[in-house]
């Protein structure tokens, strides 16, 4: 009998997702990876805290979607970081809210975030608490051990930083490259490339 | 075979297993399968309280009670044993009172540590061993209190440990709110108290 192939520290998807598997996701039919996203060992996605009150839909009859958490393409979520759904009062009762996260967005080394929505090509620092129902708008730099307050709304091109987080000055003219992910994702996975340097 | 290679496939999730304590639960608990409890002292957890996946409670350092109504959430560590050579006059470990909160990865030194009714401990705070920390207060996320400090009623702790007091006065609306978000997480987490009695 063929001795079958090495299992390789990932588990990579069609769509080229890289899933550690040290990771921890609970509810994983609540999570949408958009793809070509990686999650290191250590990270925990909590996807079974799901809404619990539904949005009225102005359309009705549309299938109560239950995502808890989506990421989109490109992301890199880093070794003990954990993603969760914001909880909130809505109408007197308790709910989750879902956990939006755009494309190329960096999460470091043991950060939490709870935010209601991340936008594109934002980077979050190591040991970055981002509180409930945080909004993070585009290309927003996050410096490590930052602590962001709830309900805190983070306009684009920001830098951020502090305990609690204030906004500390811009990204400069020309700096949003430096967000962009895609080299970043080749160096991971079960055979990774080395960064061009 | 195809049987036997699948179940060696299996990888345990845990980690094997400490001594398992002698644990004294209320009926009306939430408690999640991945949650780890370890230690030699006994562990008391009080009605309607919900424990997180992947919380740790550990006894080793004394025992623990934990109040009505608390969240534990995940990664978080009660009863951790210190860094700081205290020697605990007594066997109590940690003492929670009702209605309190521990945040994602926050960790609680054992060794007559007591935490007051109603306070929150945020995301990834330290409290060290001895410390007492009051009744309703909020320790905003990365606060790090020291063995043996004592936080009065009412105070928030903030930006590095800066204090002042909590003069909102609305420790009775947040009690509102946690039974609420309680009685969503008991709807989500599936409970298996049986596995550590």
């Amino acid at each position: 009998m063929s001795r079958r192939p090495p299992r390789g520290e990932y588990i990579e998807t069609d769509t080229g997702n890289k899933v550690a598997r040290k990771a921890t996701l609970v509810g994983t039919q609540n999570i949408i990876l958009g793809g070509k996203t990686v999650i290191q060992p250590e990270v925990m996605i909590r996807g079974d805290l799901i809404r619990s009150v539904q949005a009225q839909s102005s359309s009705g009859g549309a299938p109560a979607s239950n995502t808890a958490v989506a990421i989109g393409r490109y992301c890199f979520l880093s070794r003990g970081c954990c993603l969760r759904p914001p909880g909130r009062l809505y109408k007197g009762a308790f709910t989750y809210m879902p956990l939006r996260i755009g494309d190329h967005v960096f999460v470091g080394p043991g950060s939490v975030v709870q935010a209601a929505f991340i936008g594109n090509h934002v980077h979050i620092g190591s040991k970055v608490a981002v509180g409930e129902s945080a909004i993070i708008k585009d290309y927003v730099r996050i410096l490590d051990g930052s602590v962001v307050p709830p309900n805190m709304v983070i306009p684009s091109f920001s830098v951020v930083a502090g305990q609690p987080a204030r906004v500390i000055g811009e990204v400069p003219e020309g700096g949003h490259e430096a967000f962009e992910l895609r080299d970043l994702y080749k160096t991971v996975g079960n055979n990774p490339q080395p960064a061009p340097s | 075979m195809a049987t036997t290679s699948s179940s060696s496939k299996r990888h345990s999730i845990l980690p094997p297993a400490g001594p398992k304590p002698p644990v004294q639960f209320s009926s009306s608990i939430t408690i999640a399968d991945s949650a780890l409890l370890t230690g030699s002292h006994p562990i008391t957890i009080s009605s309607e309280s919900v424990v997180h996946p992947r919380a740790r409670l550990e006894s080793l350092g004394g025992r623990i009670t934990i109040g009505r109504r608390c969240i534990i959430h995940e990664r978080s560590t009660v009863g951790a044993v210190g860094t700081s050579n205290r020697t605990a006059t007594t066997d109590k470990g940690v003492t929670l009172g009702d209605y309190v909160t521990v945040e994602v990865g926050a960790a609680i030194e054992a060794g007559d540590t007591v935490v007051g009714d109603g306070t929150i401990v945020g995301v990834g705070c330290k409290v060290g061993a001895g410390a007492v920390v009051g009744k309703h207060c909020t320790l905003t996320p990365h606060t790090e209190i020291a063995a043996g400090d004592v936080v009065p009623d009412f105070t928030v702790v903030y930006s590095n440990g800066v204090r002042r007091p909590d003069r909102r006065g609305v420790a009775e609306l947040r009690n509102k709110g946690q039974t609420r978000q309680i009685e969503v997480l008991r709807r989500m987490i599936p409970s298996n108290p049986a596995k550590f009695q």
